[in-house]
């Protein structure tokens, strides 16, 4: 492909891909009286800070804090476990064949729609003593992180050559060593990969802290989103407002760890 | 950090815990949310030592959150925001606390109280009406004088002036518009009509009611109105039902409820400033039966703190408070004496069409899974308007399907 | 060679195992054993009714017509969002300048809410005053009903998922292509393989995992669908966009009726395990050469 195909064509993805995030920012600038006249344009004619204004009521920061601390807890210990169990999975022998069984439990858990798990699980919760605390709500996220992390791993162990390990095993490196400086860095684009899509899905997820949460205190930022859409009516600007508010804390972290992402490795394989 | 994070929130509910006394309220966001906010900061002065905490829910995830906490008897809540439709269902469960005599009271317009007493409408309440929503119909005025219509009395008026409307105007203007989307939306859209034709989704005595004559009337009427309607009615909710009244897109509508009315005076907002008229739906046969919405407060039976709850609830509903809400934030009342304040009039031009309809209003059947029955009418409803099924057989199924299910 | 140590093993599985076991084991067992009774909602009694539950969903027509609208929205969301994300992967993976500042903005769908997602194509999709109609009639074509015409809708709605999620299939992949090694590519270079050759027979097969992988986590997710319908169509237009998650949820939790909510989602789960096995099973095996 020569360059300048290349060139068009990612600038093309790119802004087809913009283009709704474009309408996102304009109609979060727009007065309510612009998105009611002219509510489909790309382009605000004024600039006006008055949905950003309604979003400012002190809970905000409060939200925001619950939330990255809740989705950060739940990704890191997701990652952690599902790191030491996807490497079991990869490089040790089972007996009879319990690693695809076990692969096979966690697909389940996976696939199970989250409505009907809410229901036995907020009992459980209940019995434990969890319901409103946030210890709970990062325990519950595991539900969803936990497989997903498991599976996305260990796609990326598995790409590590045995050679390089069996080298550092030569050596005299025992398995934590060999885990924390050779299999570690060698699959971290796939750490990175599955560190953000697990942040994102702590980050959004609504349905068990709209069930397990009850204090304002502990509330998260995808209970107050849905605040802007109600049986009444859409509040087009804050809801558009709340959007950027709440993904640009996501982006920016994406866009500091893509360096890990894109680095490239030679791993020495002559 | 989150060492520093854990230890503030530790801290928090610690400083919640110890108080006195606690009330927790479960309510609702947005504008409702506001309201309760004010009524909670008022309630603050008067009652400087009890600890209030009022959890604003989505109007998305109230119910679900609120009825499972009282099926669990968590005792999470002292008070609870309800709409009216899940009362039967809460009330048979005995999820609810009766209330003290005391909280009755004259003022109160009688039909949106008595919707809160169980069993009957003699026996004791067991929720107070805080928002007197109602089901209106909305017409422009300024259209129909320019066609020579006068204002609609019946259905079939209604369908006679849409169909003139929908002829006489260039194609931006419809005769009519509603909600057509599929759930709760189109069959609140369809109520209306039904009750007008002296139909129901269920009888007196608690059976399905949908294989009648009238009903098969007030459906073809309900049809027929669809091809005056904006193309994608079929997807329309109320923010599309909105904006073609205040765009002047559409010159009627089957039922608009107070809070999207506002915004039709406001120049900003709205190209048909004046021009619409608010009153109650129009019948087929009889008398009118506008449908209520109404927003009850109620105490669980699992609640910790009942007494106060009962004051909390007396003081929400108050006069003083009611009036304030109405001005400052466009709650509807629930009293008579609010509706005929010179203040709260002057502000709201068709505040006395509205009291008149909440006197007569109705409420949504009385039945124990009125979502269920609701969700299975609303899908055949869309089926037929669809034109995948004919009126009959989507009446016939949708009888049959509700016969099985309904719980009274 | 495996390593054998089975006191190793068992460590770097217990605590998966103790979270999964503690979270998942009871909530699903009560699915399981609920999908064959009828459960009474209040006093939590249990009555088994074999397989009554199944009987009554495989005689609904709304239950037939969610199951073939989740497959086929299954179907195509998630292979157009690998095929997306594969074609993206591959221009991303070779350097250009600005890709620091393309890679963010490609990705960004993903991080907004749904909710936030499904609102602005909602409005976009709008017959009167959407975006994509104004566009569409200012070039000369006609206005689309988007949203309710019963052979587009559902497809409406894949489109928006795609834009939503292509990024996540299109980071997977773009993280494989990441981690060959450089050599491997230059070797082949110099073995004189070049353009749609090299990338059939060298790049596709070492990315082959993660294509699978992407394959696999996104069919699962678009299997679940259910905020973006019930944001944008509420099932409708007749019951063109019903997915067997509203369905769940609508007797799960507004019927309450856990009998027929369990059943259902048993029913999801055979198919998504069926749907899925193939590609499960060629992420599974193959690691241990």
């Amino acid at each position: 492909m020569s360059r300048y195909l290349h060139r068009f064509f990612v600038w093309s993805a790119v802004a087809l891909f913009i283009l709704p995030i474009v309408w996102m920012f304009s109609t979060a600038f727009k007065s309510p009286g612009e998105i009611f006249h002219a509510g489909a344009n790309l382009i605000p004619q004024q600039i006006s800070l008055a949905s950003f204004q309604a979003l400012l009521n002190g809970e905000l920061p409060i939200l925001v804090a619950n939330t990255v601390f809740i989705a950060l807890s739940a990704t890191v210990v997701s990652l952690c476990i599902a790191f030491f169990a996807a490497y079991a999975l990869v490089r040790y022998r089972f007996p009879a064949k319990l690693d695809n069984l076990f692969l096979l439990a966690v697909l389940v858990v996976k696939m199970m729609p989250p409505i009907v798990v809410a229901v036995p699980l907020y009992s459980l919760m209940n019995t434990l003593g969890l319901l409103n605390s946030q210890l709970g709500l990062v325990l519950a996220y595991q539900v969803y992180t936990l497989p997903f992390c498991i599976w996305m791993l260990l796609s990326f162990i598995r790409d590590i050559p045995l050679e390089i390990e069996e080298a550092a095993a030569m050596d005299g490196a025992h398995l934590l060593k060999r885990l924390a400086f050779v299999v570690f860095p060698l699959c971290a684009p796939g750490l990175v990969a599955t560190a953000i899509f697990a942040m994102i899905l702590g980050w959004n997820e609504f349905l068990f802290s709209l069930l397990f949460i009850h204090t304002p205190d502990k509330f998260t930022i995808p209970l107050f989103i849905s605040n802007f859409m109600t049986e009444d009516g859409t509040a087009w600007g804050e809801l558009m407002a709340i959007g950027i508010v709440s993904s640009l804390p996501m982006l920016a972290l994406a866009g500091y760890m893509q360096r890990y992402l894109l680095r490239g490795f030679s791993m020495g394989l002559k | 950090m989150f060492q520093r994070l854990l230890v503030a929130t530790a801290l928090a509910s610690a400083t919640f815990c110890s108080a006195a006394t606690e009330l927790v309220i479960a309510g609702r966001d947005s504008s409702y949310g506001q309201a309760m906010q004010h009524i909670v900061d008022e309630y603050q002065k008067a009652h400087p030592s009890t600890n209030i905490k009022l959890v604003k829910r989505p109007s998305k995830g109230l119910y679900e959150s609120i009825s499972l906490s009282m099926r669990e008897k968590t005792g999470n809540y002292d008070v609870i925001l309800m709409d009216d439709t899940w009362a039967p269902e809460f009330l048979s469960n005995n999820w609810l606390t009766a209330l003290p005599k005391e909280v009755e009271d004259k003022d109160f317009i009688q039909a949106p109280f008595d919707i809160g007493r169980y069993p009957n409408a003699n026996s004791a309440a067991y929720a107070m009406p805080m928002v007197g929503n109602v089901a209106m119909f909305a017409w422009n005025k300024a259209v129909f004088d320019a066609n020579n219509i006068e204002k609609p009395s019946s259905w079939s008026e209604v369908l006679a002036a849409a169909k003139k409307i929908n002829a006489n105007s260039a194609k931006d203007t419809n005769g009519i518009v509603f909600r057509g989307v599929k759930g709760n939306p189109i069959v609140t859209g369809f109520l209306p009509i039904l009750w007008g034709y002296g139909a129901d989704v269920v009888d007196a005595n608690g059976q399905a009611s949908l294989n009648t004559p009238e009903a098969k009337q007030a459906l073809t009427a309900f049809l027929a109105m669809k091809q005056y309607a904006p193309r994608g009615v079929d997807v329309y909710n109320a923010d599309e039902v909105r904006d073609s009244l205040q765009k002047g897109s559409a010159a009627m509508a089957i039922e608009v409820w107070p809070a999207w009315v506002p915004n039709l005076d406001n120049p900003e907002m709205s190209n048909v400033v004046g021009d619409m008229e608010i009153m109650a739906p129009p019948a087929e046969v009889g008398a009118p039966a506008p449908m209520l919405g109404i927003w009850q407060l109620a105490i669980p039976a699992d609640a910790k703190n009942k007494t106060e709850a009962a004051a909390f609830l007396k003081f929400a509903t108050s006069p003083a408070i009611q009036k304030t809400l109405a001005l400052d934030y466009g709650i509807p009342p629930t009293r008579e004496s609010i509706y005929n304040d010179a203040e709260v009039v002057s502000k709201y031009r068709w505040y006395p069409q509205q009291a008149k309809a909440l006197t007569t209003g109705k409420a949504r059947p009385r039945i124990h899974n009125w979502a269920e029955v609701e969700s299975i009418l609303g899908d055949f409803l869309q089926m037929t308007m669809l034109g995948q099924m004919s009126p009959e057989q989507a009446l016939e199924q949708a009888q049959r399907r509700i016969s099985r299910v309904i719980k009274v | 060679m495996l390593f054998e140590n089975r006191k190793q093993l068992t460590a770097l599985l217990l605590p998966s195992l103790t979270i999964l076991g503690l979270l998942a084991v009871y909530p699903i067992g009560s699915v399981m054993i609920n999908a064959f009774g009828s459960v009474d909602y209040l006093s939590k009694q249990y009555q088994f009714v074999g397989l009554a539950n199944f009987v009554e969903l495989f005689e609904d027509f709304f239950f037939i017509a969610a199951m073939k609208n989740t497959l086929v929205f299954t179907l195509v969301a998630s292979s157009a969002q690998v095929l997306l994300g594969l074609w993206l992967a591959l221009l991303f993976n070779q350097k250009f300048s600005g890709r620091r500042f393309a890679l963010p903005i490609i990705i960004y769908p993903m991080m907004i809410s749904t909710l936030v997602c499904s609102s602005i194509w909602r409005s976009w999709y709008n017959y009167d005053f959407g975006l994509l109609n104004s566009a569409l009639v200012a070039i000369g074509l006609p206005a689309q009903e988007w949203l309710f015409n019963p052979d587009l809708a559902l497809y409406a709605i894949a489109l928006v998922d795609t834009w939503q999620w292509t990024p996540m299939a299109f980071l997977i992949i773009l993280a494989g292509l990441q981690s060959i090694p450089k050599d491997i590519g230059e070797a082949a270079m110099v073995d004189g393989a070049k353009g749609w050759r090299a990338f059939a027979f060298i790049t596709l097969p070492l990315i082959q995992k993660q294509l699978m992988l992407a394959f696999l986590l996104r069919s699962i997710d678009a299997f679940k669908l259910f905020d973006k319908v019930y944001v944008m169509t509420g099932g409708g237009p007749g019951n063109a966009t019903e997915t067997l998650s509203m369905f769940v949820y609508k007797y799960g939790f507004r019927f309450f009726n856990l009998g027929m909510a369990s059943a259902a989602a048993l029913v999801m789960l055979a198919i998504s395990l069926l749907m899925t096995l193939f590609y499960a099973h060629r992420v599974m095996k193959g690691g241990k050469q």
